[in-house]
């Protein structure tokens, strides 16, 4: 297992050389310059003169690969350069808005499996019941709602209607229920018909209508067998919903005015400040990818036969 | 952790503060951070906190006039190359350390040590010379004369004084300062990245008390949640220009429970057309846009009637611009003529005027999420339509847009002026300049050179009546030439809810916000 | 085989009245939403972009059945060539990532071995970065516009199909039965289309009926953060992202664009979900 881990750690490194080299090329593709963002970004106005000036303090006008050696040594120090916009270090803003969107992003993943594993379940076993139709319907609908419109809706019900809750804003735990809500509600919906699903494809498998031949309680089926079973595709999604509610959070960070990174990403997005917008994608990207090896593990973890597969393979 | 300490301590003085004082906090909004409120540098440091810390030698009053501010008094030699300025002599930084004329000319070492960075305005270019007098005697010496030189210094940036405790101490304030202390009205309290930036009063200043016991600025991007967060009480106030929607505001209007408010007029909103480029080129082209444009419609239709009309590209308001030139109508009859007259001729069954097998088409540019723009250029395309005219709208980034602007790769352009105190001079300075839009639009005009040196005239000239006449020529040509479509005067909105704030006015210009004034309700 | 299933599980609930009846619904809104998509200049009263200000947000009239918005330009005609524009933009997104997931992710997980790992690293580098992100960042870089928004979601998508295909084939790849037929002495290419291609891609296309509705999602919320499809496009997510500036004085504005998405997708996911009860393999082994 440490082995497995270890390969994957390592495996890790190419893989963000890539996405770092991705990223670079992406940036400079195009018709972007950065060099007249800066200047634009900065309030100067960009003669001809201003603008050479500017691609040599920006290093510019070196090679491309000496540029990307460069930039890549100072990423790899935490380095992204100064913000075009604010003129402040741009790793040192990300990460004071980060632990923000960690935040919403965890209270979401929480959400999420707090309220997908009882429905999912109760969907399963109660299928074609009414339980089972009411999480279906629920889930229909969930999955169909765009998510900044459910956070509108949220707010004027909640905020302007009830007066319940704040409609934007970081605070104390009453702040973050609404965007966290409208984040987890889509991979809500999708993890609880997962676990549904998976559990009833387990319910049928031949391991478990063996069991129930020799007669095993029914609760000691589902609980043993079914359930650990059926959490191997549901921990694979998972990861999958990480990446879902770190998009999610970005679009509830806009809708929320919440100080997170992905309010900060978007209006640097707009503005093209082209430091911010590498660091906030490596960043973005590192956690993901972080996430991701842990499901792997866990996945590992939970079902061997993948594990020595998958490190044989490597 | 020192940081998150001092952050507590002030919080803790802030509370007993307010606690202490009557009047209590307003809460206001902005779309950013106010950044490090560095008196002498630009973006990010937003202008109404520059305005709020920072106090300039001359401030422009709400006649629009120059009014006497950290300078009781000032003379200026008969040739108009040395101006010398009487200090107040009661006048502290809110850390204690008293203002006098060697704390300005320290100021202006490290403004003019980064002179290349200011060049956009031509006092940074002709000052040669500046000098404490005495202690309270501050001298400057020009070049060559430049009449507007007093409406620069009341800019908000970046001639403005900062607390001698307060410069780096190697470098200059172009790479940073150690705190942003000034002689305004407020001082910075506490800020928070992504939060709130928070203000309370300077114990130390010369002028009237502020009313209120702080202001807290929260930081809130979009004019969505803005109007929001104003509903459920967690702002008290909205005030300036891209603030709030045209539609929310005037349903605000509407709506007993809130006060509103529009300033006089900040600017034009106005779009440049390029006279070098087809089919633009043609003068008669340009003046069927300008007859083809019901600007009543589009400002009911699209600002509600919050915005002004304009009819000309500096309001009569601005110096030297009340000249009586004549609107361009709307008439369309008179726009189908002139497009007939230049062979753009409608073909039955068509709908875009053709001349020489090619259509009429024009690319107008603009920033594509800048809502309001946005709806303007979506109708001024349905207006286009109706005399055969296809505006291809051009929606980018600001980036796109504004480079754009400097190649001059645009039939039409959205080319907001610049509003008081940079009206006239400092906009038409602009002209001259190949990075701008109004350069490259005007350069297919015969008469672009004569324009150029007649605005490098008008800023020499120490004589009124000359500056006069030449103003009048060169805002003839351009109106004559129909190079601007102007849509609507520009004003800063203001909303609140009377029961929680009152005494809310605007300031003079565009980012001095008067918030010491105002008058928090419990 | 799915027929067989279909008998095997009397249960199943598209064997019930209320369930069939809710999947016939779904195909007969489906079809409605692609006969507008398709006949939207013939059904369309007005043209989308026909701007009357004098009618601005006018609620429903004769004139306009589902009233105008801020620009007064009738919601119904936006509505009916949106169904066009975002219907198509997910089709051809939906169609782009099956091709290239399904190719992909089948070599890898067939063959195996170097051409496996050498894909997957491709693969990874692809899915390290999260959707959404990605997306928003393509088109901060390409700029907007929908051809930036379907390039950028593809780009963004095909790895994670081509995952699943491939963990899927892996999964099944050594499974008693395949290791029968191949003792049996199946051929390969036969052995993959009859045991792995068609339950593999029966749950694909489950997945990307499921997903029609999710990029759906994130073509609307490119438009939303202003990143998207650009007015005066009719686009539903456009539409919402418009009314968004309406939302304190014209909430309903956002509800029917909002609604139509949320219809769309209903609709989408219905037939999904029932394929899936139709052609799930765990069910297919079972008819086995």
């Amino acid at each position: 297992m440490l082995r497995y881990i270890l390969i994957r750690l390592a495996l890790l490194i190419p893989i963000l050389l890539g996405v770092s080299l991705v990223v670079f090329i992406l940036l400079r593709t195009g018709e972007n310059d950065p060099a007249l963002s800066y200047l634009r970004l900065s309030n100067i106005p960009p003669t001809d003169h201003a603008l050479a000036e500017a691609r040599t303090a920006l290093g510019l006008d070196l090679p491309l690969p000496e540029q990307y050696l460069n930039w890549l040594g100072r990423a790899v120090r935490l380095d992204f350069g100064i913000s075009y916009v604010t003129g402040a270090p741009v790793t040192r803003h990300l990460l004071h808005y980060l632990p923000n969107t960690l935040y919403l992003a965890a209270v979401s993943l929480v959400l999420t499996v707090v309220l997908s594993l009882p429905l999912g379940i109760i969907g399963a076993v109660w299928k074609n019941r009414w339980p089972d139709h009411l999480t279906r319907a629920l889930a229909y609908i969930g999955v169909s709602t765009p998510s900044f419109w459910l956070g509108f809706v949220l707010i004027l019900v909640f905020s302007v209607k009830l007066g319940w809750l704040p409609s934007m804003g970081i605070g104390g735990w009453r702040y973050v229920l609404l965007p966290a809500l409208s984040v987890a509600l889509m991979s809500m919906c999708i993890n609880m018909r997962l676990i549904r699903g998976s559990m009833l494809e387990q319910m049928h498998s031949r391991p478990v209508l063996y069991a129930k031949i020799r007669g095993v309680m029914p609760g000691r089926i589902l609980g043993g067998h079914v359930l650990r079973n059926s959490l191997i595709p549901v921990v694979t999604a998972l990861g999958m919903h990480i990446g879902e509610i770190l998009g999610g959070a970005v679009v509830a960070e806009v809708v929320f005015s919440w100080p997170g990174v992905g309010r900060y990403a978007v209006s640097a997005i707009m503005n093209r400040d082209f430091p911010v917008m590498q660091c906030f994608i490596l960043m973005m990207t590192l956690i993901f990818v972080l996430c991701n090896l842990l499901t792997d593990i866990l996945y590992a973890f939970i079902d061997p036969r993948i594990h020595l597969e998958t490190s044989n393979n490597a | 952790m020192r940081r998150f300490f001092a952050f507590i301590v002030i919080t803790c003085i802030v509370t007993l503060a307010a606690s202490a004082q009557e009047g209590g906090v307003i809460v206001y909004s902005y779309p950013a951070n106010a950044g490090p409120i560095n008196p002498h540098m630009y973006s990010p440091n937003q202008m109404y906190a520059q305005e709020m810390v920072y106090e300039p030698l001359v401030s422009l009053g709400d006649d629009g006039r120059i009014h006497p501010c950290l300078a009781e008094s000032w003379e200026v030699s008969d040739d108009g190359l040395v101006y010398i300025f009487h200090l107040r002599r009661d006048v502290r930084f809110s850390d204690g350390a008293v203002f006098d004329a060697h704390v300005a000319s320290r100021n202006f070492d490290h403004i003019l040590a980064n002179r290349a960075r200011h060049a956009w305005l031509e006092l940074a270019n002709v000052i040669t010379a500046h000098e404490a007098v005495d202690e309270f005697t501050f001298r400057l010496t020009l070049t060559t004369p430049y009449y507007p030189t007093l409406e620069d210094l009341s800019l908000p940036r970046p001639f403005r004084f900062l607390s001698p405790n307060a410069f780096p101490d190697d470098g200059i304030t172009r790479d940073g300062i150690k705190t942003p202390v000034g002689t305004g009205p407020w001082q910075v309290a506490a800020m928070r990245l992504g939060e709130y930036d928070r203000f309370v009063p300077n114990d130390h200043y010369w002028g009237k008390k502020p009313v209120p016991a702080g202001v807290l600025v929260k930081v809130i991007p979009d004019p969505v949640s803005r109007a929001l967060a104003l509903q459920t009480g967690e702002i008290d106030l909205v005030l300036g220009q891209g603030q709030i929607g045209f539609d929310t505001f005037a349903a605000m209007r509407a709506d007993p429970a809130y006060a509103t408010g529009v300033s006089d007029t900040v600017g034009t909103m106005a779009v440049a057309i390029n006279s070098a480029r087809a089919p633009t080129d043609d003068l008669r082209v340009r003046q069927a846009i300008q007859h083809m444009v019901d600007k009543d419609a589009l400002i009911g239709g699209v600002f509600l009637g919050a915005q002004p009309r304009a009819d000309f590209l500096f309001a009569p308001s601005v110096p030297y611009a009340d000249i009586g030139l004549k609107p361009y109508g709307y008439d369309l009859e008179q726009a189908g003529r002139l497009l007939d007259d230049a062979g753009w001729r409608l073909e039955p069954g068509q709908t875009v005027r053709m001349r020489d097998g090619a259509p009429l088409v024009i690319d107008y540019c603009f920033v594509g999420n800048d809502a309001a723009q946005k709806a303007a250029a979506e109708v001024l395309q349905g207006m286009a339509a109706r005399v055969g005219m296809l505006l291809n709208l051009v929606g980018e980034e600001e980036d796109s847009y504004y480079r754009r602007q400097k190649d001059g790769n645009f039939g039409m352009i959205v080319n907001p002026t610049w509003g008081p105190p940079f009206e006239p001079h400092a906009m038409l300075g602009s002209m001259r300049s190949a990075s701008h839009a109004d350069y490259q639009a005007q350069l297919g005009l015969p008469m672009k050179a004569d324009l150029d040196a007649a605005i490098t005239r008008v800023m020499r000239s120490v004589d009124e009546t000359e500056r006069a006449a030449l103003y009048r020529d060169i805002l003839t040509t351009l109106h004559d030439q129909a190079i601007y479509l102007p849509l609507h005067y520009a004003a800063l909105l203001s909303v609140h809810r009377p029961d929680r704030l009152e005494g809310v006015h605007f300031g003079p210009g565009k980012s001095k916000y008067p918030f010491e004034d105002f008058q928090k309700k419990d | 085989m799915p027929d067989s299933v279909a008998t095997a599980i009397p249960s199943t609930p598209w064997r019930s009245r209320a369930a069939t009846m809710m999947l016939v619904l779904s195909l007969c809104v489906l079809a409605l939403l692609l006969a507008m998509a398709v006949f939207a200049p013939w059904i369309a009263p007005y043209p989308p972009d026909h701007i009357d200000l004098a009618a601005r947000l006018s609620g429903p009239t004769a004139d306009h059945l589902l009233g105008t918005d801020h620009l007064g330009r009738d919601i119904l005609s936006r509505l009916i060539w949106g169904a066009r524009v975002s219907l198509g933009a997910v089709a051809l997104i939906a169609v782009c990532i099956l091709v290239t997931g399904f190719a992909v992710g089948s070599i890898a997980g067939w063959m195996g071995g170097w051409v496996d790992s050498v894909i997957m690293r491709v693969c990874e580098v692809f899915m390290t970065f999260p959707t959404f992100i990605l997306a928003m960042f393509l088109v901060g870089v390409l700029g907007r516009g929908i051809t930036n928004v379907i390039l950028a979601i593809v780009l963004t998508h095909w790895a994670w199909y081509a995952r699943l295909t491939r963990s899927m084939i892996i999964s099944v790849r050594n499974r008693d039965y395949i290791l029968a037929a191949r003792v049996a002495g199946g051929g390969r290419a036969r052995i993959f289309s009859r045991h792995i291609a068609k339950p593999v891609l029966a749950q694909l296309l489950i997945l990307a009926t499921l997903d029609l509705g999710h990029m759906m999602l994130h073509v609307s919320g490119l438009s939303f953060l202003g990143l998207g499809i650009q007015a005066p496009t009719p686009e539903w997510g456009v539409m919402i992202n418009d009314a968004r500036a309406l939302i304190w004085t014209n909430p309903g504005l956002v509800v029917l664009p909002g609604l139509m998405i949320l219809l769309t997708v209903l609709a989408c996911n219905i037939p999904g979900d029932y394929l899936r009860d139709r052609l799930d393999p765990a069910l297919a082994d079972e008819g086995h």
